[in-house]
């Protein structure tokens, strides 16, 4: 048997390459989101993705993208929870790597965080995070805004009976 | 010789088409988001931006960032203003809220959209950074239905959307605190930092509570909110009109003078009614009132004191 040219290996090893690379893949950007079983908020959730958790895109569907997440399982995203994910060129030239480097995931906890807004607190005694906090408790289930959505005739309900 | 020559042609190629590829999958990634109309605008900039990971604009602000600018901001109302008690009803103003949100370009922020009512007479509502959404009892008690609710509420989804309030922080403040921040990872901030980062955190909240609490957002806001209400709000099913019906009523109140953030400054009632009207005039389909929506908004409405 002819042994495979320079060339050819080449070639075999830059397919590959090329396949790993062209593959887009996205980071969320929010603080969790939900892995869709179809491409609408109200559709069960699937798994829950963390901030900075990376997700390959399989196709659009308007501002839905179906992705496959890195525990294997697919569903749907919004494409407001998610960023395209940066590719540091050195790292790639070096090594051959795909690694994440740049943005959401190295400035997560940076900039104006948790530690900024308690030395924030600690100057301003008098303002208080108490009701901040108790709002961001305020909850709306994806059964019940469906059934809002539902008995209100709105949004894919509109104009039922 | 020749197979040196070789290998050094090939390893040339290889190190340009990583670079070309590197380059084309990044565009690829802002492709995408081009391609789905439903993208804000900043955010657009900002992934074409971050392939150059420098950041100089409030475009650049992550969404970490702008979660806690936004509750540093509610905080500041929330020491103004008294909460209106009432769980039902600020369920009620949520669940309209979220359908309004989900219809938006931007549904999804760092720690999602919340409503909170007000105890206040004043005729006001106020969006912090994020998604923190205020309506006062005086603007809740003037509204007819809940398509005049779910028009004034997409109003504010369209400032949290297009990222009104960052816009309000002053570009040096934003460049300080990037240089500051620099590119490094940091596991805590030492306490020279520290200090000088909240110096800043306290100038871009105050930037934004003027604009916000005091004067108002700036005209070409409003008028950019009043559109996407009524492309919100009817995308969402509701009846754009009823925004007019609310502007409306306002321009007819005497206390107009009197009230906040909605009519304290310009543009007034009577502008923003025409700009309104042309948008109106421009959707393919404007959605109807239904009755259902009015009985169960009366109901939600019945206890307001």
């Amino acid at each position: 048997m002819k042994k495979p040219s320079v060339l050819t290996v080449f070639l075999v090893l830059f397919f590959l390459l090329v396949t790993l690379l062209i593959a887009k893949s996205f980071v969320v950007k929010i603080k969790i989101t939900h892995l869709r079983e179809a491409p609408q908020f109200y559709a069960q959730s699937l798994a829950v993705l963390k901030n900075g958790e990376g997700v390959e895109q399989l196709e659009v569907q308007g501002s839905w993208i179906k992705v496959k997440s890195s525990q294997g399982l697919t569903g749907w995203v919004h494409i407001s929870a998610v960023k395209p994910k940066q590719f540091a060129l050195v790292q790639v030239a070096d090594s051959l790597k795909t690694e994440t480097s740049a943005d959401e995931v190295a400035l997560a906890g940076k900039g104006f965080n948790k530690q900024v807004e308690g030395k924030y607190k600690a100057r301003n005694p008098n303002i208080s995070f108490v009701m901040v906090d108790k709002m961001l408790e305020i909850e709306i289930s994806s059964s019940e805004i469906k059934s809002f959505l539902k008995s209100g005739r709105l949004g894919e309900f509109r104009g039922k009976e | 010789m020749r197979n040196k020559k070789t290998m050094a042609v090939l390893t040339c190629c290889l190190f340009l088409t990583l670079m070309i590829i590197s380059c084309s999958v990044m565009e690829e990634g802002a492709g995408i988001f081009d391609k789905v109309s439903k993208l804000v605008k900043s955010d657009k900039e900002t992934v074409t931006k971050t392939t150059k990971a420098v950041r100089s604009s409030f475009g650049d602000i992550s969404e970490e960032e702008e979660y806690y600018i936004g509750r540093a901001v509610s905080a500041l109302i929330l020491s103004r203003y008294s909460v209106y008690n009432d769980e039902a009803l600020n369920q009620y103003v949520n669940k309209v809220g979220k359908a309004v949100v989900f219809h938006s370009d931007r549904p999804e922020t760092y720690a999602g959209y919340h409503f909170l009512i007000l105890d206040t007479e004043e005729v006001n509502a106020l969006s912090a950074p994020s998604g923190f959404i205020f309506i006062s009892k005086g603007l809740l008690k003037r509204c007819q239905d809940e398509d005049m609710l779910g028009c004034i509420l997409a109003h504010e989804v369209g400032h949290v959307q297009e990222k009104h309030g960052l816009q309000a922080i002053k570009n040096s403040r934003l460049i300080d605190a990037f240089t500051l921040i620099g590119q490094k990872a940091v596991q805590k901030y030492g306490p020279e930092k520290l200090n000088k980062l909240t110096d800043i955190f306290e100038g871009a909240l105050s930037d934004i509570a003027e604009k916000l609490i005091e004067r108002g957002y700036d005209r070409k806001y409003e008028y950019e909110a009043d559109r996407l209400s009524i492309k919100i709000a009817s995308q969402t099913g509701y009846d754009p009109n009823r925004l007019m019906g609310f502007l409306e009523t306002m321009k007819q109140e005497s206390s107009q003078k009197d009230a906040k953030g909605w009519f304290k400054t310009h543009p007034s009632a009577a502008d923003r009614i025409e700009g309104a009207q042309k948008e109106i005039s421009s959707l393919t389909y404007i959605p109807e009132k239904v009755p259902v929506r009015s009985m169960r908004f009366n109901k939600a409405v019945q206890g307001l004191k």
